[in-house]
């Protein structure tokens, strides 16, 4: 027995030994890496700039992920930003986005006369990663799948409008009526009526008929199509997937555009505070990061910062009105009056709390649209800057009536009765959402009006503002936009998503009208000057105080080269390379 | 003790019963659903997401939710998950092995140190060296493991290089291979060591403080009388004694490190259950949650067994009828 344990413990003992010694030997191995990244750094002052204009061939791209993706990964199924992060690298639109946010071909091109009847043209040769070649029927069968009854994701909005599309997905019929395949390269598609934005609306991703045959539709989303062997005709094709940690990628010889530069991607699931030591220790290359990080990264000599304009603007709403679920009407008393609104708005001193809580990676606007879009007002245009000054909000309320009775210290109602403003933003793990709730809270303060803070649970947060609750009356939020203006989701009277319960005539028939084909046109201007004006009535009314646009970023270590972004996201990765 | 088992196990059932109630009543009980967390105009529409909530049964009164699930449950399926898009079930047998592999791993490095700290600090009590081990151990003891997590990859990934931050295994080596294994066991020694230290602490702790009685006993004296030789006297006839009360720890230890892997697998982006159990939280994710909290609960209550049958087996002294 003695000598059994001892055998035992010596065995232990060795394995401790032998794992202690394969790790300080990799060490070494990742100091080195170390050392010849800083050389080549040293380098680049010399030969880097006759290199810089010609692409260099071959290695490895370490890209992070912020939190695991789900293994969605077909783009006719995902559900969450991840998997479409991790989509992004292998499949390609039909069509894409130009700085602007106006679709421009992509694989296909298309014409209309009448927005109603649309031909498109896909170009020839593009190959999937299977080694088929890409056809309109492979977009016909995107299309009926997304429009089947047993479809499990959210696309079906995106194909319903096409002729025929409501019949296939009742079961009604064997296919949709409104797709004729001309030839291989061509098809026409038809939709149920002619609208200004039948194309932005439209699913525009096709999807491998030949890869998915024989799965049903209702197995697909776990099919090992879509979770462990996804094809698509990207510059990258997947090899390997590590389940919510890695995923590895190597170029697409056949890719359609051209042979990428760089040989293979690792996708590597990072949490978002490891960032900056991973890419000051060069074991990263390319990285989304939070804000708060800005300056850290920007001040490593190994690494640079990418921006570009974003899409997504955060408000104050306003609670004006309550729902039932189906209509909204505007009899909430307490903020209805404008100047009330009007001076919450000059309380807020925007530029400095966007400088504090999101580190300058951000900018004050005056609309409800992000600053980059087509649509976007022109500041000239609007009436109300919603500039920072205490001096005026006290003014305004002065003049309103809200005037201090009591001599608290604190503002009471026209009516002499106690005013107390309930102020509510999102609470999660993250520490600044409190800090900067509580900012603003103090803005209010500061021009005599009392404001309590409650944060609410993000999970109870939205469902709180959809079914009205009367605890939701001043709110934080945040809205991202797409490629198709059309606000209508967000803004029509009766719609769920309208949190602050805004009931307003012009409103809604400014964003039907922009939408008719028969007072717009084909003419993109009419339809921006009509959108133009829509912003100013929202700006006059002010069911909400636009707080600040954010800034997409991205860091990438000095080595990748001719990385580009613009709002629609940055440039095609075949057209990345490393300086070896 | 055949009968002593079958009857705990039979017993478990109303248990595991009462305990599906309160699971799945905190888990309706959550603010929001799987759902809430989509609102995104750019992504998809509210019509969906009431399609679906319809689809998934949200709508239906909670004692018809809780039927459908608990019969589905019992005859083995946990359901789809809203946000994977799959059966729970696979997405659990995708995560469980490395989760298992981190367990085993932890034990394994728990009762090498434990052993060897443990041995050296009761042979040698109040020495300069069974203090340092005492030290260390309460610190072991004092610190949070979320804490002591982020410590040590700071200093052993960032600062050292000597293991990785993240992950369960370097994408880049052949599956089956060696090199794969290596790979596996280079990325699980840190987090391991971190989920493990409390109970090595603990164990050390104990292990010293049972041999250091045991050396007091009549049975000691008579073999040092006998001439028996220390290192024959502790390496032996201590040791064997003192092992036992350690050996009905497993069954605990089981229960923390599954409860400890939420933490450190989260902190280590190592993808297993804990991590799993987390971002499904977040995500409201029912299926995917009360199935593993079921499941956490059967370990409990198998782990509890497993120390009173173990108990059993070390010391005959102790009947279990």
């Amino acid at each position: 027995m003695n000598k059994k344990l001892w055998f035992l413990l010596v065995l232990l003992l060795s394995l401790v030994l032998a794992l202690g010694a394969c790790s300080s030997s990799s060490g070494d191995g990742d100091d080195k890496g170390k050392d010849d990244g800083k050389t080549e750094d040293t380098n680049k002052g010399d030969d880097g700039e006759a290199a810089d204009g010609e692409p260099q061939e071959g290695g490895t791209l370490v890209y992070a992920l912020d939190s695991a993706p789900d293994g969605v990964f077909n783009i006719n199924f995902y559900g969450t930003a991840t998997d479409a992060e991790v989509i992004g690298f292998f499949d390609d639109g039909l069509i894409k986005y130009d700085d602007e946010l106006k679709p421009v071909p992509n694989i296909a091109e298309w014409e209309t006369d009448d927005n109603k009847v649309f031909t498109f043209k896909f170009k020839e040769g593009v190959k999937w990663h299977n080694g088929e070649e890409l056809t309109v029927d492979d977009w016909v069968f995107a299309l009926e799948t997304i429009a089947h009854p047993d479809y499990d994701a959210s696309r079906y909005a995106n194909v319903k409008n096409i002729e025929g599309a409501e019949a296939f997905h009742e079961g009604e019929a064997d296919s949709i009526s409104g797709l004729k395949v001309v030839n291989d390269y061509e098809i026409e598609i038809t939709f149920d009526k002619a609208r200004v934005n039948n194309l932005e609306n439209l699913w525009t991703y096709p999807m491998s008929r030949k890869e998915f045959e024989g799965v049903e539709v209702a197995d697909m989303s776990e099919s090992e199509q879509v979770r462990t062997n996804p094809v698509g005709t990207g510059p990258f094709k997947v090899t390997k997937i590590v389940p919510g940690e890695s995923i590895q990628f190597e170029a697409f010889e056949d890719y359609w555009q051209g042979k990428p530069h760089i040989d293979s991607i690792v996708l590597k699931v990072i949490d978002p505070s490891l960032v900056v030591e991973e890419l000051r220790g060069g074991t990263l290359d390319m990285t989304a990061f939070h804000p708060s990080n800005y300056e850290e990264i920007n001040a490593l000599d190994n690494a640079e910062v990418l921006r570009a304009p974003g899409l997504s603007y955060y408000y104050v709403g306003f609670r004006l009105g309550s729902y039932d679920g189906k209509k909204a009407t505007m009899d909430y008393e307490k903020y209805q009056n404008q100047d009330l609104r009007l001076a919450m708005a000059h309380a807020i001193d925007r530029e400095a709390w966007i400088d504090e809580y999101f580190y300058g990676l951000g900018e004050s606007l005056n609309r409800v649209v992000p600053s980059a879009h087509w649509i976007a007002a022109d500041d000239a245009d609007l009436e109300n800057h919603f500039e920072f000054d205490p001096e005026l909000a006290k003014q305004i309320l002065e003049d309103a009536g809200y005037v201090d009775t009591d001599d608290d210290g604190f503002r009471e109602d026209p009516d002499g009765n106690k005013f107390v403003v309930k102020f509510s933003h999102y609470a999660t793990d993250n520490p600044d959402f409190e800090a900067r709730a509580k900012a603003l809270t103090q803005y209010w303060n500061d021009v005599g009006l009392e404001t309590e803070l409650e944060m609410t649970d993000s999970g109870l947060y939205y469902p709180l503002l959809e079914e009205g609750d009367d605890s939701m009356e001043v709110f934080f939020g945040g809205w991202s936009t797409g490629a198709d203006p059309d606000p209508t989701a967000l803004w029509q009277s009766d719609m769920v998503w309208n949190f602050p319960r805004w009931v307003d005539e012009e409103n809604d028939q400014l964003m039907e009208d922009a939408l008719d084909i028969e007072i717009v046109g084909t003419d993109q201007d009419k339809r921006k000057e009509l959108y133009v004006e829509w912003q100013q009535n929202i700006n006059e009314f002010i069911p909400m105080i636009p707080v600040a646009e954010l800034e997409e970023v991205l860091a990438i270590s000095s080595r990748l080269q001719n990385v580009t972004m613009d709002v629609s996201g940055t440039n095609s990765p075949h057209e990345w390379w490393i300086q070896q | 003790m055949l009968k002593y088992s079958l009857r705990r196990i039979l017993g478990m059932i109303p248990m595991l019963i009462l305990i599906s109630i309160v699971v799945f009543t905190l888990a309706k009980l959550m603010p929001g659903d799987a759902l809430s967390g989509e609102i995104d105009p750019t992504n998809t529409n509210p019509e969906y997401i009431e399609n679906m909530r319809e689809k998934l049964g949200y709508n239906d009164p909670y004692y018809k939710q809780y039927i459908r699930w608990i019969t589905d449950f019992a005859q083995g399926d946990f359901g789809k998950s809203v946000r994977y898009k799959t059966k729970v079930s696979s997405i659990i047998a995708e995560k469980l092995p490395n989760t298992i592999f981190l367990g085993v791993a932890s034990l394994v490095i728990t009762y090498i140190l434990a052993f060897i700290m443990g041995i050296y600090a009761g042979r040698k009590p109040y020495t300069l060296g069974d203090h340092a081990i005492g030290g260390f151990n309460y610190f072991g003891l004092a610190i949070p493991s979320f804490v002591a997590g982020v410590f040590a990859i700071y200093l052993f990934s960032f600062k050292l290089g000597w293991f990785p931050s993240n992950g369960s295994v370097d994408i880049m080596v052949q599956e089956g291979t060696l090199e794969y294994w290596l790979s596996r066991i280079h990325h699980v020694i840190l987090p391991a060591l971190v989920l493990g230290m409390l109970s090595t602490a603990s164990y050390t702790q104990f292990l010293r403080n049972d041999i250091i009685e045991n050396s007091r006993k009549d049975f000691v004296r008579t073999a040092k009388a006998k001439g028996t030789s220390q290192s024959k006297i502790y390496n032996v006839h201590i040791l064997r004694n003192s092992i036992i009360p350690l050996v009905t720890f497993l069954g605990f230890d089981i229960v923390s490190i599954i409860g400890g892997a939420v933490i450190t697998e989260t902190i280590f982006t190592y993808p297993g259950i804990g991590q799993l159990f987390l971002t499904s939280v977040q995500a409201r994710d029912y299926s995917v949650l009360m199935a593993i909290t079921m499941m956490f609960s059967c370990l409990v209550l198998v782990g509890n067994l497993v120390a009173d049958i173990l108990y059993g087996i070390v010391d005959p002294r102790i009947r279990l009828e």
